[in-house]
């Protein structure tokens, strides 16, 4: 028995090996595509939001009936909007759950439960929701102003703080009050102004009071709700959920903005990116994420069509600037970082990483946030000499090894990121490589990922980590950037502290007045492209594979696994 | 004599049970730190949040304190609940169980009903051009990788087959997402799955089933029976046979335990809603309770395999007995 799971080991290394191996080569072919994927990226924007418009074709009439089945790799794990907090759960919950409001693919705000964006008192603080009338819950009830506060309820009212919601740090601080001055207002009082309010806290599906209401905190946690909702106010009703096989639903057809085109909604979990593409081509699932590594090999496919569009999500790597850590002797001069930056050679990691799907970033603002600043004050291309240049100008000199060390301290240290993320893993690869070419000797660790949040958010005796972020809508970054998060748990685990990030960040936060705030984030994004405490390698993009015969599948930025508005007019041109 | 052997092999796995659960959790507490199960890095997250989450699920408390608490549990019938999704640990194993025993149950069955009369066939006519091809097919069993196998069958037999217009199998699950789940619904997704498991095992089973017969056949029991006249269907099958196949019935019996855990690469591959692929996508999530609760079960399960290999061996063989 021992041997044939020692066997089974060593046939999952060989099967990532020769994964790797054949999207190396499938990449070496295209490498002459190269200069084309430069001149696509410079398209910029616009370009990928044309395309991520591609599958909707508005001059047919949509038919009523039929079913869409989607894949993804991960099962979700609960439906219950205020447990979630994974992706997975939160893109079925968005099915059936409305919330107040809902976000369209650039960002906007839209209504949905609430007719629309609330009125906000002139002191910021009080924001007023009108919920549109007659809604009703599929069971016939009418949903009023009282399950809006319930829900929220569970992640602010001390009552519920037994309630394992991952959204009650913001909730608890900032909400003061919730009230119903008739069952169609919901009034909310925040205790100081919270700029990110609306864009990070409004869209959570709305619960059902009348069947979690009479529930303790505890019994909440563990509702046969969370995982077979019996009432829904959303496009589709909750049908069954097959674990680690697929969630079925149906149309909802007292669903307020009237009922869907299609039957039914199949989300069913597949083992992984291989077996979207291979689905996708046979047509057993019709829309499904695709892996760049996968993007050619559907493309040619006859029978789907590619969307493409950039995401609020970058991956960046991060020094440590702890004075009493190695990091902060290494890393605390300012010339050490810009340099180390100019060494890299970030439109390589794109190409050769990412297949050319992402872009090198400029900015510490991702491309899809309104806040983003296309120029900041120092831009980084590659360049060697000039990276040379700073660390002897530092004086990082070289010694009789090649590496470069100042004061008897060498320029060697640790980078790590998690095992098993395979394009982290050829970054840091990347990087090392990059850097030994400027003798600097850095060294890449892989470790567990509960192990890597560890260090980030607690342990913090890492000298460089390698991680991704997503963002909301709002351009608010203080997680990662104000001092005030290098406390224990916060994820500022760089260490990183300057007065003045920390006061526009502050204030930016501390204002409703958009342009106000848009100048603040310009001014944050110049003093972040000096400083470069923790300098992000790439933005992302999503690619989505969908079926040719799904129509009106309208993805972008901020819509691909919340609440889709638009799934209520995906259609079917086969009607099956 | 037997009861005796039955009682002190069933303390002794007690103790195998408490020592691979320990060192399960050991293991996994080791990359713990503070981590949350199932939280990723989420800006919108608060230090207190975190810490809140934790105490919720039990991660404050020092591992022992936790494993206690988690055996007195088990012994009460409680596996208690998945950090990821909050519901009984046992009803995710009872979910997945029927599915992974369909599989490796088929599989099994296939594997001992084609590997016997393969093993005869190579050990009857040994050296001839079928038994160096039963030999090839064999070796190649046993040395493919499954999941090589399952991807290049899916490639074939769902991708390509499909590409040209021929009926083609479905490439994962065990039915179909829509009105799916009827006996040939089921059975046409089991093919591909169950073919490269029988194929592992009957690999195997078929060169054990040989090499046996071979040497049962060259006895002296058998060249007396040859002798006094006994047609040779007769030795074969009533006194080669029977007695080769009591090694075999070892080996089968040490794969039971496979049928709960035997599928893990090929449910991975298949995406089959299986306990194997529950225990591999778990612990890649850390949903430490649902890790232990699998490991308990397939201990359990190993133990008592092996312990009813070794008194089905003791009752069949005559030769063997146990002091």
């Amino acid at each position: 028995m021992g041997r044939v799971r020692s066997g089974e080991d060593r046939d999952f290394e060989q099967f990532e090996r020769f994964l790797d191996k054949w999207s190396r080569r499938d990449f070496l072919k295209r490498t002459g595509g190269a200069a084309a994927y430069l001149a696509f990226m410079a398209g910029g924007l616009e370009f990928l939001e044309a395309c991520a418009g591609g599958t909707t074709q508005t001059s047919e009439t949509p038919k009523k009936g039929g079913h869409v089945i989607e894949g993804n790799f991960s099962d979700i794990r609960t439906l219950n909007s205020m447990l979630s907090s994974d992706t997975a759960s939160n893109q079925v919950i968005g099915l059936m759950f409305d919330g107040l409001l809902n976000v369209k693919k650039n960002g906007d705000l839209i209504g949905a439960i609430a007719q629309g964006v609330p009125t906000i008192s002139s002191d910021g603080l009080t924001y007023t929701f009108k919920l549109r009338p007659n809604v009703k819950w599929s069971d016939g009830q009418a949903l009023t102003a009282d399950d809006v506060i319930f829900t929220y309820a569970l992640a602010y009212d001390p009552k519920y703080a037994d309630v394992s919601s991952p959204r009650r740090g913001d909730l608890s601080k900032y909400i003061g009050s919730m009230t119903a001055p008739d069952p169609q207002t919901v009034v909310i009082k925040t205790t100081e102004v919270f700029a990110p309010f609306l864009g990070s806290h409004a869209e959570y599906g709305i619960l059902p009071k009348h069947v979690l209401g009479n529930m303790s905190a505890k019994e909440i946690n563990t509702a046969d709700f969370n995982t077979a909702p019996s009432v829904v106010n959303g496009p589709f009703k909750f049908v069954k959920w097959d674990k680690g096989q697929q969630v079925t639903l149906a149309r909802n057809d007292s669903y307020w903005a009237g009922a869907p085109n299609l039957d039914s909604y199949v989300y069913k979990v597949l083992p992984d990116s291989v077996a979207v593409t291979n689905q996708l081509k046979t047509g057993e699932i019709d829309i499904g994420p695709v892996d760049p590594s996968q993007f050619d090999s559907l493309k040619t496919a006859d029978n789907v069509v590619m969307s493409e569009f950039p995401v609020p999500n970058f991956t960046f790597y991060a020094y440590n600037l702890d004075p009493a850590k190695l990091g902060g002797k290494l890393f605390g001069e300012k010339a050490v970082r810009q340099a180390l930056l100019y060494a890299l050679d970030r439109q390589k990691i794109v190409t050769a990483v990412f297949f050319g799907h992402g872009s090198v970033a400029n900015s510490v603002e991702p491309p899809t946030s309104w806040a983003y600043k296309e120029k900041p004050q120092v831009l980084y291309k590659f360049d060697k000499a000039k990276a040379e240049s700073l660390l002897d100008g530092a004086g990082w000199a070289k010694g009789s090894d090649g590496i470069r060390a100042k004061g008897g301290v060498k320029l060697q240290f640790e980078m790590i990121t998690n095992a098993g993320n395979k394009q982290r893993e050829s970054m840091l690869t990347v990087m090392q490589q990059s850097w030994k070419d400027i003798g600097v000797d850095a060294t890449p660790k892989l470790i567990q990922f509960p192990q890597l949040v560890s260090q980030i958010v607690s342990i913090r005796t890492f000298d460089v980590f390698l991680v991704g972020f997503n963002w909301t809508i709002d351009p608010d970054e203080a997680p990662l950037f104000h001092s005030r998060n290098t406390a224990a748990g916060g994820f500022n685990g760089a260490g990183f502290k300057n007065a003045q990030v920390d006061s526009i960040l502050d204030q930016a936060i501390g204002t409703l007045d958009k342009n106000k705030r848009k100048q603040l984030y310009s001014q944050f994004q110049d003093i972040m492209s000096d400083e470069v405490p923790s300098p992000i390698i790439l933005f992302n993009t999503g690619i989505y594979g969908v079926s040719k015969r799904v129509r009106g599948a309208d993805f972008g930025p901020f819509n691909q696994f919340g609440a889709r508005p638009w799934m209520k007019d995906v259609w079917v041109t086969d009607g099956k | 004599m037997l009861a005796k052997y039955v009682v002190r092999r069933f303390l002794a796995s007690i103790v195998v049970v408490l020592g691979v659960t320990l060192i399960t959790l050991v293991l996994m507490d080791r990359t713990r730190g503070t981590y949350v199960p199932g939280i990723d890095l989420n800006p919108a997250l608060r230090p207190e949040d975190i810490a809140r989450l934790r105490t919720n699920l039990g991660l404050d408390q020092p591992f022992y304190m936790w494993y206690l608490s988690w055996i007195w549990n088990v012994i009460h019938g409680d596996f208690g609940r998945s950090m990821i999704d909050g519901s009984p640990v046992m009803s995710h194993i009872l979910d997945r169980l029927p599915n992974t025993l369909e599989l490796t149950g088929t599989a099994i069955v296939v594997g001992v009903l084609i590997s016997i009369p393969l093993g005869i066939v190579g050990a009857l006519r040994r050296g001839s051009k079928t038994d160096h091809a039963l030999t090839v097919v064999s070796v190649a069993g046993f040395a493919v990788p499954q999941f090589w196998m399952g991807l290049l069958l899916i490639l074939v037999f769902s991708v390509t087959f499909e590409q040209h217009g021929l009926p083609w199998l479905p490439s994962s699950g065990a039915a179909s997402p829509l009105n799916g789940g009827d006996l040939l619904d089921r059975l046409v997704h089991l093919i591909m799955p169950a073919t490269v498991l029988a194929f592992f095992y009957l690999s195997v089973w078929s060169r054990f089933t040989r090499s046996s017969m071979l040497e049962v056949l060259s006895q002296d029991y058998i060249r007396t029976a040859r002798a006094k006249g006994m047609s040779e269907r007769r030795v074969v099958y009533l006194h080669g046979l029977r007695n080769a196949l009591i090694p075999l019935i070892t080996l089968v019996g040490l794969e039971l335990p496979g049928l709960v855990s035997g599928g893990l690469v090929v449910e991975v591959v298949f995406g089959w809603p299986g306990i194997g692929r529950l225990a591999f996508e778990r612990a890649l999530q850390y949903d430490y309770s649902t890790v232990m609760g699998v490991t308990f079960f397939a201990t359990l399960l190993v133990v008592a395999g092996n312990l009813l290999a070794d008194v089905l061996y003791a009752a069949l063989d005559p030769r063997i007995r146990y002091a």
